[in-house]
């Protein structure tokens, strides 16, 4: 390391960033005609695998015959939207000299415990999400975005149960 | 009675509705192969400088994987040949129109060289390694003394095995995608990006790693001018041509060309470059391994793609 190189800079205010996202929702209304999406580019990837790899399991299971589609997942903005997100990331983490290989827990916990829980809770939620038809970005902040009713609720769902469920696993934290 | 008996090559079952018999080893190969060019290019270009101490990586140890990946590119095109026995049948004849001809004695000249070549440095990897019989030192001191001389041939060589890589398609005119001879300089620049890429990856000195960024940001700069020209050459030519870049340009390989390989392959590995170069911290392996991939899906989009373009409707 150099003494030249950039010092890290501090997280942007967490209300000015509420604001940019929700422009960047409304650009993408704009450009795509849809709002955002996380879990639909997994989704779409998870079915459009099934059904090459088991095609028999794929006409067989409810959830992937509605899901059914012809089109490739390399055809759906969402994987190309879940990629940008890994690369704006990755470039506001250079630009502010953050960029380094870590695991950010709680000092009581192991990085193991830490990133075990993280797909504990991944796995939930994302099956969580395709029982409510869509995640916090697909179904509350974009359906929200369009005063869809289902939104508010999957809002009220996704943090309700958050606030509930916080207190048993809270020791992972303070 | 009147007879008429038509013979098509379009009762070629295989024809309709697209032919696709090209499948992973050809756009493997050409990636591989060009990846093996980049590398060669520059050990031999600095050789030549004289700067083998100023930049290891690019002089003695990235030449070190090339004769495997040509060796594997190999393979795989082998697989991809209808008639395996008589693969040799290469190698009984010279034709200066045919680019299997050029490609195969292409390959017999700079596959050898890169083997040499690791011969040469191999004490940097085990500094007691003895060559048991006197002949193999002899041979080992007659290669020092030329080494220039065969830098020189290696130049030239790797040269033509990058341009080569992307003749083998546009020399095929049945497919007006492939049939631009900017494919030619396109499918070289992506190849000496790739080496330069491989060169940082396996560079420990930030001069050496710097000056390979600063490199890889002109070549791919030409890279982009490359593209641009060569879509406004179909565009300004006949409809079957306007056809193939259709398929780019809001067709169905319109996202995984502009997003894999123009943006993830080329804009942003430059722009990470770029931060590098003004001193932010970059980790070395993300904008290298972002111009690998490019590189690679820059062959296998144009490979796919280039089947499914077409002079009948």
């Amino acid at each position: 390391m150099t003494s030249t190189e950039k010092k890290p800079r501090s997280y942007i205010n967490p209300y000015l960033g509420g604001v940019l996202l929700g422009l960047v929702l409304l650009a993408a209304n704009l450009v795509s005609g849809r709002g955002l999406g996380a879990s639909g580019a997994v989704k779409d990837t998870v079915v459009a695998t099934v059904k090459t790899v088991a095609p028999g399991h794929y006409w067989n299971t409810t959830y992937y015959k509605e899901n059914a589609s012809d089109s490739s997942p390399l055809n759906s903005w969402l994987v190309y939207q879940v990629l940008g997100v890994f690369v704006g990331g990755f470039l506001s983490g250079i630009l502010s000299g953050r960029m380094k290989w870590k695991v950010e827990h709680s000092p009581k916990i192991s990085s193991r415990r830490r990133l075990l829980f993280a797909l504990a809770g991944g796995v939930l939620f994302g099956y969580g999400s395709q029982l409510g038809r869509g995640c916090t970005s697909g179904s509350a902040l974009s359906g929200m975005a369009v005063l869809s009713v289902g939104g508010f609720v999957t809002m009220a769902a996704i943090f309700g149960t958050a606030f509930m469920l916080a207190y048993f696993v809270r020791k992972n934290w303070i | 009675m009147r007879e008429e008996l038509i013979i098509s090559g379009r009762m070629n079952h295989l024809i309709d509705p697209q032919l696709n018999i090209w499948h992973w080893h050809i756009p493997l190969y050409l990636f591989l192969g060009g990846l093996a060019a980049g590398i060669l290019f520059f050990a031999a270009l600095y050789t030549i400088l004289g700067k083998e101490k100023e930049y290891p990586a690019a002089v003695k140890w990235a030449p070190f994987i090339t004769p495997i990946i040509l060796i594997i590119g190999l393979v795989a095109l082998f697989l991809d040949l209808n008639h395996k026995p008589y693969f040799w049948q290469l190698y009984t004849t010279i034709r200066l129109e045919s680019p299997m001809s050029w490609g195969a004695w292409t390959l017999m000249v700079v596959t050898p060289i890169s083997l040499i070549w690791c011969a040469l440095n191999i004490r940097e990897v085990f500094p007691n390694w003895d060559w048991k019989y006197g002949w193999l030192k002899l041979l080992e001191d007659f290669f020092k003394t030329y080494k220039i001389q065969m830098s020189w041939i290696l130049l030239i060589f790797s040269v033509i095995l990058g341009i080569y890589t992307g003749i083998l398609f546009s020399a095929f005119n049945a497919r007006p995608l492939w049939n631009t001879s900017i494919l030619g300089p396109l499918f070289l620049a992506s190849g000496l990006s790739a080496g330069a890429a491989a060169i940082m990856l396996l560079s420990q000195s930030h001069k050496e790693r710097i000056l390979f960024a600063k490199i890889d940001l002109i070549i791919i700069g030409i890279e982009l001018f490359l593209i641009i020209h060569m879509f406004m050459g179909f565009l300004a030519s006949t409809q079957v041509q306007i056809d193939a870049a259709a398929l780019f340009l809001g067709g169905p390989w319109t996202a995984p060309f502009w997003v894999f390989v123009v943006f993830m392959g080329m804009v942003l590995p430059a722009l990470l470059e770029i931060l590098e170069i003004r001193k932010y911290k970059v980790p070395v392996i993300i904008p290298a391994a972002l111009v690998l991939f490019g590189s690679l899906m820059l062959r296998f989009i144009i490979a796919y793609a280039g089947q499914e373009s077409r002079w009948l409707y």
